[in-house]
């Protein structure tokens, strides 16, 4: 019990680093998803293409090679990234940006699918009034497709929560890499390890709750 | 107002609308009926760009649909449409649903779509209703809210496909007196139904329509009574 309370506050030092990396992830996802599933769904091929090109290759493809990729092998290749970002920054901004893109990769399925499950009446009505495309998908078509999309999500965050334990080899010191240097030093895996598991659980838990009543709360009131 | 000339519209290798040519006047009420399939909302669908004419031309209110220099939305803003399926906004309210042409489409402000919105529910008969949303309202009530965010726009036309027809009988009545007041207003309207009360007391000309083409056209008495073409003949025994 003693070695859990001292090594506490460094996990928890942790913890907010894993949850710092999944907001922001989570934030630039849903961007790169937004706009990703606009160009997927768009008419004109080239969009179309690269969209579809993004999404196979993210989630074709291990997050953990994604991540080295970007960190460790872009640099050697691109030395100005090393020199717009600065050596030592680098490597959290391409953690964060691996992690952005290939959760993007999901959301932009997400968003897709969420667009698509809207009924093809509504984006009629709208353009029967005279609104644009761009009208119709801003006031008509995302607002309901959002509602839908909101559970899965959540979903999605939480998992992002779980992968950022996959910066902890490229040395970002989140919840994950805090756990492995604590018991790197007084060899306690068993409780270390455990009380990692148990915080990510905790955040996670509570998630996945909200995703739930969310998911309740939009059934009640299905507009 | 409306003038079309030699319209064809295929779907694939389907040919769905075989060179459809009609003058529709200012004020006038023109009821279109044929058998299911026949190419009615199509037809519809193409004097508002919903769907787009393979051949032919569309002018509407002026303006040349067909022309792909027309901006469409200007056109789409004249001309007001009414589905099947009413296809009010989920996410707004009744008020929302109004007012959202006039706001975003018009640019105008929030104080005169709204006046103009109450105005118009007053005249549908659903004053009580604004702040409701579409899926707390009956069928009737949300085909009438339809039509009231169609003529928010002011349109110079308006368009109705079959508006009474995924309704509960009793709820028929509602849409229809509407649509009979606007059309006694001088609204020029054309109107996919097989409410032959309706064709009879406000239209002022009557389209058969079978297989993409019109078959035969004229005032109500004289399809209705006095129908010259055996396809006429056949579909008028079958829905009468
Ligand atoms: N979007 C579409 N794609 C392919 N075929 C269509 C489409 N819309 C209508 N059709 C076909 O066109 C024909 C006429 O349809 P429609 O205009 O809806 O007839 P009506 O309204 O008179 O029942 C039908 O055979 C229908 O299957
Ligand atoms: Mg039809």
């Amino acid at each position: 019990m003693d070695t859990i309370t001292s090594s506490l506050p460094q996990l928890l030092q942790g913890l907010w680093h894993t949850i710092g990396y999944s907001l922001l992830a989570i934030v630039l996802a849903t961007i790169i998803g937004l706009i990703a599933a606009l160009m997927k769904l768009s008419k004109f091929w080239p969009w179309k293409a690269i969209s579809t090109v993004y999404v196979e290759l993210f989630r074709g493809t291990p997050l953990l090679v994604q991540l080295f990729f970007i960190v460790f092998g872009l640099p050697g290749a691109f030395p100005v990234l090393n020199q717009i970002f600065g050596p030592k920054s680098y490597p959290f901004i391409g953690a964060a940006a691996g992690l952005a893109l290939n959760e993007g990769a999901y959301i932009t399925e997400i968003v897709r699918a969420g667009i698509l499950g809207v009924d093809r009446g509504q984006r009629e009505a709208a353009e029967s009034i005279g609104m644009t495309p761009f009208q119709t998908m801003r006031y008509i078509i995302l607002p309901q497709a959002f509602k839908r999309m909101i559970p899965p999500l959540v979903n999605q965050f939480a998992q992002t929560i779980k992968d950022t334990s996959l910066l902890a080899p490229i040395g970002i010191l989140e919840l994950m890499y805090q756990g492995q240097i604590i018991v790197s030093e007084n060899f306690e895996g068993f409780a270390i390890y455990g009380t990692v598991a148990i915080l990510y659980f905790i955040i996670i838990f509570i998630i996945t709750r909200m995703a739930g009543y969310l998911e309740r709360r939009l059934q009640i009131d299905k507009r | 107002m409306i003038s079309v000339k030699d319209l064809r519209k295929s779907f694939g290798s389907n040919e769905v609308l075989k060179g459809i040519s009609n003058e529709i006047k200012e004020r006038e009420v023109v009821v279109v009926i044929g058998p299911s399939g026949s190419g009615k909302s199509t037809f519809l669908r193409c004097l508002n760009g919903l769907e787009k004419a393979t051949s032919g031309t569309i002018v509407v209110a002026g303006m040349e649909l067909t022309n792909p220099k027309t901006d469409i939305t200007k056109l789409r803003q004249r001309v007001g449409m009414v589905f099947q399926r009413f296809n009010l906004f989920h996410h707004l309210t009744v008020l929302d649903n109004i007012t959202i042409g006039p706001r975003k489409v018009l640019g105008k402000s929030r104080e005169e779509s709204e006046a103009l919105a109450r105005q118009l529910l007053a005249k549908v008969g659903l004053k009580d209703k604004e702040s409701s949303y579409p899926d707390e309202l009956s069928g009737g009530q949300q085909q009438r809210v339809a039509i009231a965010r169609a003529l928010a726009m002011k349109p110079d036309v308006m368009l109705f496909d079959e508006p009474t027809s995924a309704l509960d009988p009793e709820m028929v009545g509602e849409v229809l007196q509407v649509m009979k007041d606007l059309a006694r207003e001088g609204m020029t309207m054309v109107v996919v139904t097989h409410e032959m009360g309706f064709a009879r007391e406000v239209g002022d000309r009557v389209i058969f329509m079978d297989d993409g083409v019109i078959v035969e056209e004229g005032t109500p008495e004289q399809i209705f009574s006095n129908a010259k073409e055996p396809r006429t003949k056949a579909f008028l025994s079958k829905i009468l």
